[in-house]
This record gives C-alpha cells, sequence and structure tokens, in this order.
C-alpha cells in the first residue's frame, strides 16, 4: 500500500514536471538578452555578437562601430571611462570634446566623448555601480566620419522636442548652431521617433525620452546615424544590473521554515504533553487500585 | 501511526524536498527581480495550501451544522489551525518579497490588507474556541464561525480581480495596471510552479491535517480518561 501510494506521487511529479514544459509553449517571446555574470543588455540583431563573461559587446562591420557594456573596479566613473577606452584602445585619451552628467532613472551618468584620432571617436556614459562603475562606451572606427552619441537633461522638460539640446551639443562638436541646420523631419527607429536636421556633411538627431535627451552628432561622410544612435540609444536603456538580493530569500525561506518548524514541534510537543497525563493518570489509578 | 499516514508523512517530506530544489535550482533567476523572486514558489503555493485547509474547515462546520459526526468538528480545528501556519508563511514570504521589490515591508494594498484580516479572522477563531466550556455549543458556534469566515477566504482570492487599484501582480493572467514585481509564466516558472502549487494544494493541508486531527483525538481520549478517573 506504501510503496504503491509513494510510487504514484512520483508519478503525478513527473506528470506536472511534463507539464510545465508545456505549458512553456504558451510563454510570451521577449527582446533576446545576454545575461553577463553582472549586468544585463539586450542583443543587438544584425550586430556581431563578441561578449565575454564580463564585457558584452557588439560590433557592426558595415558601421564600423562597436558598443560595450562592462563592470570595472574604479570608483570614478570618468576615470573608470578613460581606463576601458585606454585598455580597449590601446591609447591615451586627451581632454574630452563634451563631459557632462545626467540623471537617468538608475543613478546619475556621467556623460564624455572623445576624439580618439583622425579615424576613431568614442562616446561614453559611465555610474558608480557599488565599488566600481557601469561603463557603457560607443567607438566608430571610420575615417570618413566623425560621430558623437550623447545624453542631455532636458532644459526645459514641458517640451517635446530635443532641438535644445541639440544646439547645446552641436556647439562643442563642430562649432555651429542648429539654426544653420534644416529640418528634415523625423525617423521611426525602434526605440522610437528621431528628430532629423542636416546639412551638406553634418546630422544631427534627437529624441526625447522622459525629462532626458538622446542626441547623435555626425561630421563627414554621413552614413546610418539613426542606426547607431537606435542601437546605442537601446543599449543605455535596456541595461540593468540583477539585483544582489539572496539575503531576503535566504530570510523567506527561514521564515516560512519556521513558521512550519514551530506547528510541527507544537503537534509533538502537545502529543508528548498528553502521552505523559495519560501515564500519569494510569499510574494513579494502578496506585489506587 | 496509521501506515497511510506514514506514508503520506514521508511523500510530504520528498514532495517539499523535491520542490524546493526545483524552486531554489532548476528555476532560472529572474533577471529583473534576481534571487528574491525564487520567494514566490513558496509564496503563491502557501496560499493555495491554506485555502484547501480553510476550505475543509468550512466542510467540516457545514457537516457538523447538517447533524453528523461531532468529528467533523475536529476536521474544522485542524483545518484552521494548518490553514492559519500556510497563511502566515504566505503573508510572511509576501513581505520579505515586497522589501526589496517595492521598497517597503507592507503596504495597505486590497490583497495585502484582505490577506491580514484573514489571517486575524482564523487567529480570532482559535482564540473563541479555546473561551467555550460547553462542547456542544462550542461545536454549533465554531461551525457557523468556520462558514462566515471562509468568505475572507474568498475576498482575499478574487480581490485583484475585482478592485483594479492593486499593485500586487497577477503571474497567471494579465496582471492589473498598477502591479509591480510582475513577472511572466515562462517554462522555468512552470516547471517549478506546477509541483509546488500541487504539493501546497493537496498532500501538505491532508497530511498536516491529519496528525492535527489525531493530536485531537487523543486530547479527548486525555479528557475522558481524566473524566473517568476522577468519577472513580
Amino acid at each position: 500500500m506504501t510503496a504503491r501510494l509513494l510510487k504514484a506521487c512520483a508519478l503525478v511529479f513527473v506528470l506536472l514536471l511534463a507539464l510545465g514544459g508545456a505549458a512553456a509553449q504558451d510563454s510570451v517571446q521577449t527582446v533576446p538578452y545576454l545575461q553577463t555574470s553582472g549586468f544585463n543588455v539586450p542583443v543587438l540583431a544584425g550586430w556581431d555578437n563578441q561578449s565575454t563573461d564580463a564585457i558584452a559587446q557588439f560590433y557592426s562591420a558595415e558601421y564600423k562601430a562597436t558598443i560595450r557594456a562592462q563592470i570595472v573596479a574604479l570608483e570614478d566613473p570618468p576615470a573608470a571611462a578613460r581606463t576601458v577606452l585606454a585598455s580597449w584602445l590601446d591609447i591615451e585619451t586627451g581632454p574630452p570634446v563634451y563631459n557632462g552628467k545626467v540623471n537617468l532613472a538608475d543613478g546619475t551618468w556621467h556623460v564624455l566623448a572623445f576624439d580618439i584620432n583622425a579615424a576613431t571617436t568614442a562616446s561614453v556614459m559611465a555610474r558608480r555601480h557599488g565599488q566600481g562603475s557601469v561603463v557603457i562606451s560607443f567607438v566608430e572606427a571610420a575615417p570618413e566620419a566623425r560621430t558623437m552619441l550623447l545624453t542631455l537633461a532636458q532644459t526645459d522638460d514641458a517640451l517635446n522636442t530635443a532641438a535644445p539640446e541639440i544646439d547645446l551639443a552641436l556647439d562643442p562638436f563642430a562649432g555651429v548652431e542648429l539654426a544653420q541646420l534644416d529640418d528634415a523631419g523625423n525617423i521611426d527607429m525602434p526605440s522610437g521617433q528621431w528628430q532629423v536636421y542636416e546639412r551638406p556633411r553634418l546630422r544631427a538627431l534627437g529624441m526625447v525620452f522622459g525629462n532626458d535627451s538622446y542626441i547623435a552628432l555626425q561630421e563627414g561622410e554621413l552614413g546610418n546615424l539613426a542606426a547607431l544612435a537606435d542601437a546605442y540609444n537601446r543599449t543605455l536603456l535596456g541595461f540593468f544590473v540583477t539585483p544582489d538580493n539572496s539575503l531576503y530569500l535566504a530570510l523567506g525561506l527561514a521564515a516560512a521554515f519556521a513558521v512550519l518548524g514551530l506547528l510541527v514541534l507544537s503537534f509533538f510537543w502537545r502529543s508528548r504533553g498528553i502521552q505523559q497525563e495519560l501515564a500519569l493518570i494510569e499510574t494513579l489509578t494502578s496506585d489506587e487500585e | 501511526m496509521p501506515r497511510l499516514l506514514r506514508a503520506l508523512t514521508i511523500a510530504t517530506v520528498l514532495g517539499f524536498a523535491a520542490t524546493l530544489y526545483l524552486g531554489l535550482f532548476a528555476a532560472g533567476t529572474d533577471i529583473q527581480q534576481g534571487a528574491v523572486q525564487r520567494i514566490f514558489y513558496i509564496h503563491m503555493p502557501a496560499f493555495f495550501g491554506a485555502f484547501t485547509a480553510f476550505g475543509l474547515s468550512l466542510f467540516g462546520g457545514i457537516m457538523v451544522l447538517a447533524g453528523k459526526s461531532a468529528d467533523w468538528d475536529k476536521l474544522a480545528l485542524a483545518g484552521v489551525e494548518v490553514g492559519l501556519a500556510f497563511a502566515l508563511i504566505n503573508l510572511l514570504t509576501g513581505a520579505i518579497w515586497a522589501r526589496p521589490i517595492w521598497n517597503t515591508w507592507w503596504t495597505w494594498d486590497p490583497r495585502l490588507t484582505s490577506a491580514a484580516i484573514m489571517c486575524l479572522t482564523y487567529a480570532a477563531y482559535l482564540m473563541l474556541r479555546a473561551g467555550f466550556d460547553d462542547t456542544e455549543r462550542r461545536r454549533t458556534f465554531m461551525s457557523v464561525y468556520s462558514i462566515l469566515g471562509f468568505v475572507t477566504v474568498l475576498i482575499t482570492l478574487f480581490i485583484i480581480r475585482i478592485v483594479p487599484e492593486t499593485i500586487h501582480p497577477v503571474i497567471v493572467g494579465a496582471s492589473p495596471q498598477n502591479a509591480q514585481g510582475s513577472f511572466e509564466a515562462t517554462s522555468g516558472v512552470m516547471l517549478a510552479l506546477a509541483p509546488s502549487l500541487l504539493l501546497w494544494l493537496t498532500l501538505m493541508p491532508i497530511t498536516l491535517m491529519w496528525h492535527r486531527y489525531r493530536l485531537e483525538d487523543r486530547l479527548e481520549s486525555l479528557n475522558r480518561a481524566k473524566l473517568k478517573a476522577l468519577s472513580e
């Protein structure tokens, strides 16, 4: 009887495991994510995935561009950004073309852009994370163009346009004002709708998300700036660190075990008490007899 | 101990170990919530375990009022005691999950409030029961109480479907608009959840209630022995 019941229970569990697998067929397909040991980023479709366990890196041969995300053991974000570029490109960075800060939902990010050499430009965002820094960098190695990707807080968050921030970014990048560019309308990308401004050999894109403007600037032989801006933007907004809250899990398990343990122990104690009392009554009765 | 109860106890302990393994190791880590999401594999099944236990208590109450054997009253008591323990596990694990996900241990959300009221209602059952000297009156009163008390279980179960202003997520089906801490019922989640749910719905409440029922039986035997000894 006992063995038969245990076998039946085991069979039910096996059936449930199979049911669990079948239920998976109904699960919703989501954006593919790259999960590293420390953080998560969306996988960029069409880009070559060169990631390792500690670094998320996507390369596009078509755009000669690389997007990389990593966590480095330096508490100063600008220093971490420079360290990443120095070790990656094997070159010392000069003064940044742009240096600013922006508050996003997950913290304060330092925004830096560098002209590394005649062929290479780098745009980096970095923020503190525990005892280190998160660094998300974009490097384009196309000698025919300079590209800069920035995030700026909106000067007026009542406006649904990135134009004021594009104007702010254009000055350090190309020494021009937005008024010198033509409005080329909007372009729809997976990350959202980008406003486009351009003139010969200079293009500027901007998109408002939350209270921030995401800006992309390109000078020289103009390529597909929207695709680069979109890829970098999706990496920035899709990046997140899986929180380490295993202590709360341990606490939850301890609470469940404590309640169940107390219930079972109370059964045991009460049962023992009854047994002792019954034995006492029996002893007293037999003594009287 | 009856052989069937012994078999059930072994199956429950093994099943509990197996579902813990599935929830803690076989299911993947939720990349947004982290390890604390695994509490869900105890939190939700614990509520359904309480549902079974309180449901059996309701059934026991109905049987007592229908004039059936007084033994049904023992079933009702066992259901309340085991159900309350499960409901407490549900409440505690929920609060512990909420701290890192909602950034608070407690909020007066409709689901949380109704679950707390349910716990207090059944805790009051145990306190009230202890206050009766007349056995017959106790059986009748507590049977009515266990039937009425089950309303709080139903309210707790359905409130997030009725009151949309809740932040409590719904895993099976669409979450309310304001829900925080939702996650998808993917294959890994279902793999760990289905056996755990079955265990807490059936084996755990039935086994523990049977043990509690036997305890009450023995307590009655003791009382009878005391009376007999006094009368002699």
